[in-house]
């Protein structure tokens, strides 16, 4: 895992967004925000069923999330970086709504995928071409 | 500041400045659930939902218009009930933005919708029984289409973006039994899913790296940022990069096109109709507001050099990125028009060409910020003028292309054979609505198509992307000529092709009441043709965004 880690140790300071040292700063969760949105984005790419799709979706707004509650926090920026505030925490609540939103709309636009053609398995979807 | 002093200027700054300015919204919300709650009540079951619908509609374009007419300097003085609206004021704490063109969009996108709504009556999709769910998800969209037209803040940019594409998402699979309605369904939330999750990513790396999320702040922040350049510049470029994808999925720009033909296909023509032309209008009032708010000169005298060579840096940017997503967009979405042999993948690649032409003036207004501000003035009323005429333009090919489908049970152009013999008054509204959207002269298409490339010719000779531009002009061009050859192939078919036999020869007069609806929505474009000075001062009043 820290041979993993390594590079971004190194990128992370490049970006001018602080060093992966102790204590932890807003470099640390953006790591973490950044594995899972390449996570959820790999997951849409590779996943050939529906609902595999819709999974790497949800890693991909929350990565987003945790990028924004770790920018909303004023203790963990670099110097002089200013922080998002209370803003960032807003947003991550109204994300975690509308993902569910969105969630619940595309599971019921993927049944009615199924019912019409016996699977979810989004390579089947090609009647229309062009 | 206690509690209770912020609790009362929270509260008076609503009540008194933000509510009256956003009642257009307020009004469609209203609706929404009228038409949710008027189902399940026993006797206002019987009311047909449509004219629910179009009683809030009617409201809301009522409410939109006298916004527009309240403001200063416009053409008609001051509206019925005499409230002047300020010309540019920040809405809930600055979340949104009323100015111009959030008045000018929002009336485009509640006059749409009252002709829509009659438009959907007239070609019986969808029926009584799917009525209520059906005109709330497109007051859903359409609100949050509003919402897009005065996003000031990226958490309503973003909020704005999914409003407007869930209900569009189930629209597309309304038909719940037809195999190729729910694949494009289900392509269409895949796809718009994924976008807005790249999006949003990049919100939260722009939001994060400059320290605020209202875009006016933003504005002031960001020059200085880019003219120190390193890595955080990468950082912001790579989040608008970002940003840019969701922006290019909801306006159907190459490479994020691929769900458009396919939705256009599989979903009903009704459904078409909205995408194309609400959507469309929501998401070039976006981009300009995105380019706009982030590009203004106000900012550059507070920072010095530094920011100066920022701001200009910035805009460099975003000029080459909305210029080479244009010329692409413009160029793909006509020649992949050719080949195709169903009319509604056909309009598809129209609107995914017609996207490329409205960026090409999105791209002069970029070029054009930071020189000349009258020129970006006329450059963005250009696009509003475009908005205005492409919704009578877009909604009439798709109305008559639904109100065909009922009568031949087809939308292949090889059914339309010979049409012209059996129905001679379609035939000649859909020449007159193909040829503006190719923008023949006298026809309003020609009008728009004019004002677009006029103000990129301004770009040529007053801005610094000048080799870029002439590239537009030139592409913007060519992709005219390119695109006479397939309308008119459409009409070839209608009047020199010998009819099949097995069609039922049921002709389609424009003396009924769906004739008279498509009548309504092409005199206008022949007339927006010749008497466009109307629109066009509008138009000119939603250009005052810049300053």
């Amino acid at each position: 895992m820290t041979a993993m880690i390594a590079p971004l140790a190194w990128v992370c300071p490049v970006f001018g967004l602080g060093p992966l040292g102790h204590p932890p700063g807003v470099s640390h969760y953006l790591v973490v925000g950044a594995i899972l949105f390449v996570c959820g984005v790999v997951c849409m790419a590779t996943k050939r069923n529906a609902l595999g799709v819709l999974m790497g979706i949800e890693l991909v707004l929350n990565g987003a999330n945790v990028n924004f509650v770790a920018f909303a926090s004023p203790w963990l920026q670099a110097d002089g970086a200013r922080s998002i505030g209370l803003d960032g925490q807003a947003i991550a609540v109204f994300v975690i709504v509308l993902a569910a939103a969105e969630a619940a709309v595309a599971l019921a636009i993927t049944l009615n995928f199924y019912n019409n053609h016996a699977t979810v398995d989004v390579d089947r979807a090609d009647d229309l071409k062009g | 500041m206690d509690l209770g002093s912020i609790l009362t200027s929270t509260l008076t700054d609503t009540m008194t400045v933000s509510l009256p300015l956003f009642r257009t919204e307020l009004a469609l919300a209203a609706t929404i659930v009228l038409l949710l709650v008027c189902r399940m009540l026993p006797l206002a079951r019987r009311l047909d939902s449509a004219f629910i619908a179009l009683g809030g509609i009617a409201f809301a374009t009522w409410f939109a218009w006298n916004d527009l007419r309240g403001l200063p300097g416009a053409p008609w003085g001051t509206p019925a009930d005499g409230v002047v609206t300020p010309l540019r004021q920040e809405l809930f704490g600055g979340l949104l933005l009323f100015d111009p063109l959030t008045a000018y969009v929002r009336l485009l996108l509640a006059g749409f919708l009252a002709l829509y709504v009659p438009f959907t009556l007239a070609s019986g999709i969808p029926d009584r029984e799917d009525g209520a769910d059906f005109y709330a998800m497109v007051l859903g969209g359409a609100l949050g289409m509003c919402l897009m037209a005065s996003a000031n803040h990226l958490l309503t940019v973003f909020l704005a973006v999914e409003m407007a594409s869930v209900p569009s998402y189930a629209l597309s699979a309304v038909l719940k039994g037809r195999k190729a309605a729910s694949e494009a369904g289900l392509k269409y939330a895949v796809y718009g899913a994924g976008a807005a999750g790249i999006m949003l990513y990049g919100i939260s790396l722009v939001a994060g790296v400059l320290g605020t999320c209202h875009l006016p702040t933003m504005a002031v922040e960001l020059p200085a940022i880019v003219g120190e350049g390193g890595g955080r510049t990468l950082v912001l470029a790579l989040g608008g990069l970002m940003i840019a994808v969701g922006l290019s999925f909801k306006l159907s720009a190459v490479p994020f096109h691929f769900w458009c033909p396919d939705v256009f296909e599989g979903a009903a023509a009704e459904v078409g109709a909205f995408l194309s032309v609400a959507s469309k209008a929501a998401a070039v009032a976006l981009l300009v507001r995105l380019v706009s708010g982030i590009g203004e000169p106000v900012a550059e005298a507070a920072g010095g050099p530094v920011a100066a060579a920022g701001l200009a840096a910035t805009r460099q940017f975003m000029v080459f990125v909305i210029a080479v997503l244009a010329a692409v967009t413009c160029t793909l979405g006509n020649l992949a028009a050719y080949g195709q042999t169903n009319m509604k993948r056909l309009l598809a690649y129209s609107t995914i060409a017609h996207a490329g032409y409205l960026m090409i003036g999105a791209a002069a207004v970029a070029a054009l910020l930071g020189t000349r501000p009258e020129a970006a003035q006329r450059a963005v009323a250009a696009l509003a003028f475009y908005l205005g005429t492409y919704l009578f333009m877009n909604l009439g090919a798709f109305a008559i292309v639904a109100l065909l489908r009922n009568r031949l049970r087809s939308e292949e152009i090889a059914s339309y054979a010979g049409l012209i013999r059996s129905s001679p008054g379609i035939v000649i509204a859909m020449a007159v609505v193909l040829v503006s959207l190719i923008g023949l002269p006298p026809l309003a298409g020609f009008v728009a198509k004019f004002l677009v490339f006029s103000s990129v010719v301004e770009a040529v000779r007053l801005s610094t992307a000048q080799p870029l531009m002439l590239v537009l002009l030139v592409v913007g061009g060519l992709n005219t000529v390119i695109s006479l050859f397939y309308y008119l192939k459409v009409l070839k078919v209608m009047t020199f092709d010998p009819p099949g036999d097995d069609r039922p020869s049921e002709p389609l007069s424009l003396v009924s009441l769906s004739g008279a609806l498509v009548t309504g929505l092409v005199v206008p474009v022949a007339a927006l043709g010749i008497f466009w000075s109307g629109l066009y001062a509008c138009a000119r009043l939603a250009g005052r965004i810049v300053s």
